[in-house]
């Protein structure tokens, strides 16, 4: 499009109609977006071409204006009051008689909270089909950290909850606090950042991400899928303790403990000294016990040995003592007394044993020994 | 020692009283493994009284 200028020597001049349409016709340009507000000052009128809205950022920032043929807005038969959230599909335009800028919307949605929780839920079945929420990923905590991370919001209240129920079970706690954002579009990478920074902390053992309660949009950046993901794969083990009891924002599932109260949250990552000096005091007395039932032991059987060895000599006499009596009682066993008992006689010739007849002959003199005594004989 | 965690510490201190309390440990070892449930449990209790609790803020210089 040629906008023409006036020459003024070497001044290029346009006029406010040229101006506008040069910004105009560069604006035009730009491609078509989705912009999510909250609908005020909505003005429509039969006689009017079109519809006219002001789409506003929820927590009072910014404005833009919006147009809409009155037709096309009249077909969506949306019903749209003051106040509701909406997703309008537009380009930018300038209303080149005023200089106005403005949203020229080819088409809005609805965005209440029925879509909202529908996103939400879509989110949440995409999140639990990767295993982001699985059971197995969760990691234990610590039972005594070293040093505790605590991310909460600029409002004193769940900071102070937290601090407060982790000293009173565990007056020793260490705790770094990142005061972050935890409301509105900036939140989420806030937080993310804040849970970076901490693990970069040395000795820091598990983070506990808290905020009090709120309205569900309050809550909405803990459902982030960015932060849902950064608390699931924080290297440091995270326990949420965001909201109430009945609110679940993303991040709880994701994270490796539930906390529904700051009180929770305390018990979840520091002992009960009391507890925990109680346990030490009795293991460190079955400690001693065991010790001493050892040494008893011990001491048993070195008792027991000493008396064998103190034994032992007397034992080895009397075995040596028996076994000469078992050989006697062999000896006696095989002396011939026993056979002459019985009636037998040995008969010597000259001190040697007369065994076979032809050893005598007659005249010759013997020694005739039987039981009971010996007499002399002569052969015949 | 010092590189124990409170944890290790303790866990290791059952695993102790475990072991002498079954009884079938060298008499030599049993000293031994008494003298460091005594250290275990002096460790463990000095973390216990000794630390004081400390409330820090992140700041943004501490971002390195």
């Amino acid at each position: 499009m040629k906008v023409e200028a006036l020459e003024y020597g070497d001044k290029r001049v346009y006029t406010v109609a040229s101006f506008n349409k040069g910004v105009g016709a560069w604006l035009s340009r730009l491609p078509t977006v989705w912009v999510e507000g909250e609908v005020t000052e909505l003005r429509r009128q039969a006689a009017w071409q079109s519809v006219f809205l002001t789409l506003k950022d929820p927590d009072g920032g910014a404005s833009v204006g919006v147009t809409m043929p009155r037709s096309k807005f009249d077909a969506l038969r949306l019903e749209l009051k003051d106040g509701e959230r909406v997703h309008v599909f537009g380009r930018p335009e300038l209303f080149e008689q005023r200089g106005d800028f403005r949203l020229r919307a080819l088409s809005i949605e609805r965005f209440g909270i029925g879509e909202h929780l529908a996103a939400l839920e879509r989110l949440k079945q995409k999140l639990a089909a990767e295993g982001i929420f699985a059971a197995e990923r969760k990691r234990p905590l610590p039972r005594l950290p070293r040093r505790i991370g605590l991310v909460t919001g600029n409002d004193a209240a769940a900071k102070r909850d937290v601090v407060t129920s982790v000293t009173a079970r565990f007056p020793a706690a260490q705790v770094l606090v990142a005061e972050v954002y935890v409301q509105g579009p900036r939140a989420p990478a806030a937080i993310i950042d804040a849970l970076r920074r901490l693990c970069q902390q040395p000795e820091l053992d598990v983070i506990v991400l808290a905020r009090g309660g709120g309205s569900f949009e309050d809550l909405l950046p803990f459902s982030d899928e960015r932060l849902v993901r950064a608390v699931a794969t924080c290297p440091v083990p995270v326990v949420s303790a965001v909201g109430h009891e009945q609110d679940t924002p993303l991040c709880d599932l994701a994270a490796d403990a539930r906390a529904s109260t700051p009180t929770a949250a305390a018990k979840l990552v520091v002992p009960d000294l009391r507890d925990l000096v109680e346990r030490l005091d009795r293991q460190r007395a079955a400690l001693a016990r065991g010790a001493r039932r050892g040494l008893e032991r011990h001491s048993q059987r070195v008792i027991v040995l000493v008396e064998r060895l103190r034994r032992a000599p007397a034992l080895a006499v009397e075995r040596k003592a028996a076994r000469l009596e078992r050989q006697a009682g062999r000896l006696r066993a095989l002396s011939p007394r026993a056979t002459l008992d019985r009636g037998y006689a040995i008969v010597r010739k000259r001190e040697a044993i007369v065994r076979a007849a032809r050893e005598v002959e007659p005249g010759d003199r013997v020694e005739v020994e039987v039981a009971e005594g010996a007499f002399g004989a002569r052969v015949e | 020692m010092s590189e124990l965690t409170f944890e290790q510490a303790e866990r290791e201190l059952g695993e102790i009283v475990e072991r002498l309390e079954r009884g079938d440990v060298p008499l030599d070892e049993a000293i031994a493994l008494w003298e460091r449930g005594e250290a275990l449990y002096r460790f463990c209790r000095e973390r216990l009284d000794t630390a004081h609790g400390r409330i820090e803020e992140l700041t943004r210089q501490s971002q390195s």
